[in-house]
């Protein structure tokens, strides 16, 4: 090693330590346990009291746990709008966060935020719905996909004629966006097809439960219903009302596939399309992968959906293996997302990040 | 007030007393908000520009929303549709600026207060004709101003303007004075002139004394309507300053403003009965509500008790200003 060589190196060292010091300045609350770096990790979710998005802010906890490389993780969840999301995300920011994930209220208005995050070195990650900002990475199921595969589904339970129903989710966010475009596009096929009524849930189960008894007293005639995951409601509302069933697609949700499984003799013919909560824990799982150099991912991560319908017995059989009365009957049955998530099921339902 | 000066020595007592009725609960809430700052400051040592940037941001349409319903309700009304009226106001803009520059963007700004201000105007003169109670009327007209909000615009569109953006996202003058601050001088600039005028006694007199204010010769309606008119304007403000800080236009951009407004202006001693308040107070409400979320992200308190937290707080600052009116009848 020559002497210019060797005064390189300590250069370099020293560049690191700076570095290092510099780092554990502006992310202050970082103890280093056990030789591990320990990241910050900040969620922003902005639907509360949505059994999805639980699952989705357990499975990030339960991966925190998991990684072992997490101290800390920092929650920001209320019912907001875009401007009190860029607040949050801010103040995830300022937590020193090191990986923030979140599920964006709109495709577009966070975009400067998520810059000001990832031009300060912290990886952001949007899941279950996409963001436009290059920067950040998107780990979502490909909600398009999801739109047009039951609808497809839907559209051929019905022969290609008649009315259907859409019950959409919240006007305006990406995922509903997406998932009206990919059941308009698949609905294209099928010119016999009508969209008689399209109402937005919010996601939530009251207000899907107030359309439903309003379309069973308005006299509307549909052949079917497609919805956007809150499934199981409008199962109990033709139950409660006693009407015959006309099939309904919904999403993979542990209750709505315990009814596909044990309906079917009742008269309830249904498809779910597989939208996976545990989306959550995988973000996060891309997002410390990126963080620490270990693993790199496409800025765009999208999971194909399936779809389980229960018109086959082998169908019947893959619903009632998977239903789990483990978790809770507005938990999607998927508890995990592999190959990215690495926690166990316990973890999930503990809902407990690092202590 | 030349009297009062004049008699100083004998009724200093008397005059302290006033003003402790007159501010004592807008001193309070800024106190609140000054305990809540050193509070922050303890959890927080190294806050900065930037996280005072972050809640002049966060308080920039509530105050809007706060405001433009402490005008309402200073004249005795209430508004139900400031949320919508800012959705309205925010995909108005969005439609027309969509494309343009900085000095574009700011005429369609101002066509779009005067378009709002006028809606305003139309639900105040809609419960003057129909004498129906400005609740019920406002709940009517929120659902015609949110309906036409998703006529404009049916879903959240990006296309904001970044330098007109940058008018509530930067910081011109320094990193300190975030321009998300400076743009509410728009409120004294507004609610300074009006209070001092006739018209702005007759909104007070008008909110506090309806018979009262008849027999003095106030014209009631029309005090009515421009004190809706003026809400109008700030909720138009409310609705452009989410279009800066977000920068897309949304026909639900308004949703949450209509109720945490009426909560910034019960923590800012504004009387829902009328009459009685003012505008300091309202304004320092929406950054105590602004700030609370941000304590509870820097402490990692679960998020589910925030809520809670703020009901909580409210509760109480309302019964110590409730203590203190007693206090001083007794």
């Amino acid at each position: 090693m020559t002497s210019r060589e060797r005064h390189l190196t300590t250069a370099r060292w020293v560049a690191a330590l700076m570095v290092g010091a510099f780092a554990m300045v502006a992310c202050g609350n970082q103890p280093s346990g056990g030789g591990t770096t320990k990241y910050v990790v900040g969620v922003s979710n902005t639907l509360q009291g949505n059994g999805w998005r639980e699952e989705m802010i357990c499975s990030i906890k339960a991966q925190a746990k998991a990684s072992g490389v997490v101290s800390k993780v920092v929650i920001a969840n209320r019912n907001t709008d875009a401007a009190g999301q860029i607040a949050d995300i801010r103040n995830l920011i300022s937590s020193g966060a090191n990986v923030i994930v979140i599920n964006p209220s709109d495709r577009d208005a966070l975009n400067a935020v998520i810059k000001q995050a990832t031009d300060k070195g912290i990886v952001v990650v949007a899941v279950d719905q996409a963001v436009s900002e290059p920067t950040a990475y998107v780990v979502s199921n490909d909600q398009v996909a999801y739109g047009q595969l039951g609808a497809d589904w839907l559209a051929k339970q019905l022969g290609g004629k008649g009315n259907i129903i859409e019950m959409r989710g919240i006007n305006g966010v990406p995922a509903d966006t997406d998932r009206h475009q990919g059941l308009t596009t698949a609905l294209a096929a099928y010119p016999n097809i009508k969209v008689i009524k399209q109402t937005f849930t919010n996601w939530s189960l009251d207000p899907a439960a107030q359309q439903m008894k309003d379309i069973f007293s308005s006299g509307i005639q549909y052949n079917g219903i497609w919805t956007s995951g809150i499934d199981s409601t409008v199962v109990d509302q033709f139950q409660s009302a006693g009407k015959p069933y006309v099939p309904i697609v919904g999403a993979d949700n542990n209750k709505f596939v315990q009814e596909l499984a044990t309906l079917k003799d009742k008269g309830l013919i249904g498809a779910a399309v597989t939208n996976p909560p545990p989306i959550g824990g995988a973000g996060l799982a891309v997002g410390l992968a990126i963080l620490q150099k270990t693993h790199s991912y496409d800025h765009v991560i999208h999971l194909t959906p399936q779809v389980w319908d229960n018109t086959t017995a082998a169908g019947v059989s893959k619903l009632q293996t998977t239903y789990d009365s483990s978790l809770d009957p507005y938990y999607s049955v998927a508890f995990d997302v592999k190959p990215y998530t690495t926690y166990t099921k316990q973890d999930l339902i503990a809902c407990a990040g690092p202590s | 007030m030349a009297t009062a000066a004049a008699a100083a020595p004998r009724t200093s007592g008397i005059r302290f007393g006033r003003a402790a009725r007159r501010y004592g609960w807008t001193i309070a809430v800024y106190s609140l908000f000054a305990v809540l700052m050193v509070v922050t400051l303890i959890i927080k040592p190294d806050y900065g520009a930037f996280e005072w940037n972050t809640l002049t941001l966060a308080a920039l349409p509530l105050a809007f929303a706060a405001t433009a319903q402490t005008i309402v309700v200073l004249s005795g009304g209430i508004d139900l549709s400031v949320g919508p009226l800012m959705a309205l106001a925010n995909v108005l803009a969005l439609r027309a600026m969509l494309g343009h520059d900085l000095g574009y963007s700011l005429i369609v700004a101002l066509i779009v207060l005067l378009e709002v201000t006028l809606a305003g105007a139309l639900n105040g003169a809609i419960i003057v004709l129909t004498r129906v109670p400005d609740i019920v009327i406002t709940l009517a007209t929120s659902f015609i101003w949110a309906g036409l909000a998703l006529l404009v615009l049916a879903k959240p569109t990006p296309g904001v303007p970044f330098d007109f953006q940058n008018l509530a996202q930067g910081s011109t003058l320094s990193a300190w004075i975030p321009n998300a601050l400076l743009l509410l001088l728009v409120i004294p600039l507004v609610w300074i002139p009006l209070r001092r005028s006739r018209a702005g006694l007759a909104i007070y007199a008008v909110g506090s004394d309806r018979n009262a204010a008849f027999r003095s010769g106030v014209n009631l309606g029309l005090s009515r309507v421009l004190a809706y008119a003026v809400g109008g304007f700030f909720a138009a403000c409310g609705g452009l300053a989410l279009s800066m800080t977000t920068g897309v236009g949304s026909p639900l951009a308004g949703t949450y403003y209509t109720l945490s407004g009426v909560s910034a202006i019960v923590l800012g001693g504004v009387s829902l009965a009328g009459g009685r308040g003012g505008m300091l107070g309202p304004v320092a409400a929406a950054y105590i509500l602004s700030l609370i979320p941000a304590v509870l992200i820097y402490l990692g308190i679960d998020p589910n008790y925030g809520q809670m937290i703020q009901g909580v707080l409210i509760v109480i600052v309302v019964m110590i200003g409730g203590l203190g009116v007693v206090l001083r009848r007794a």
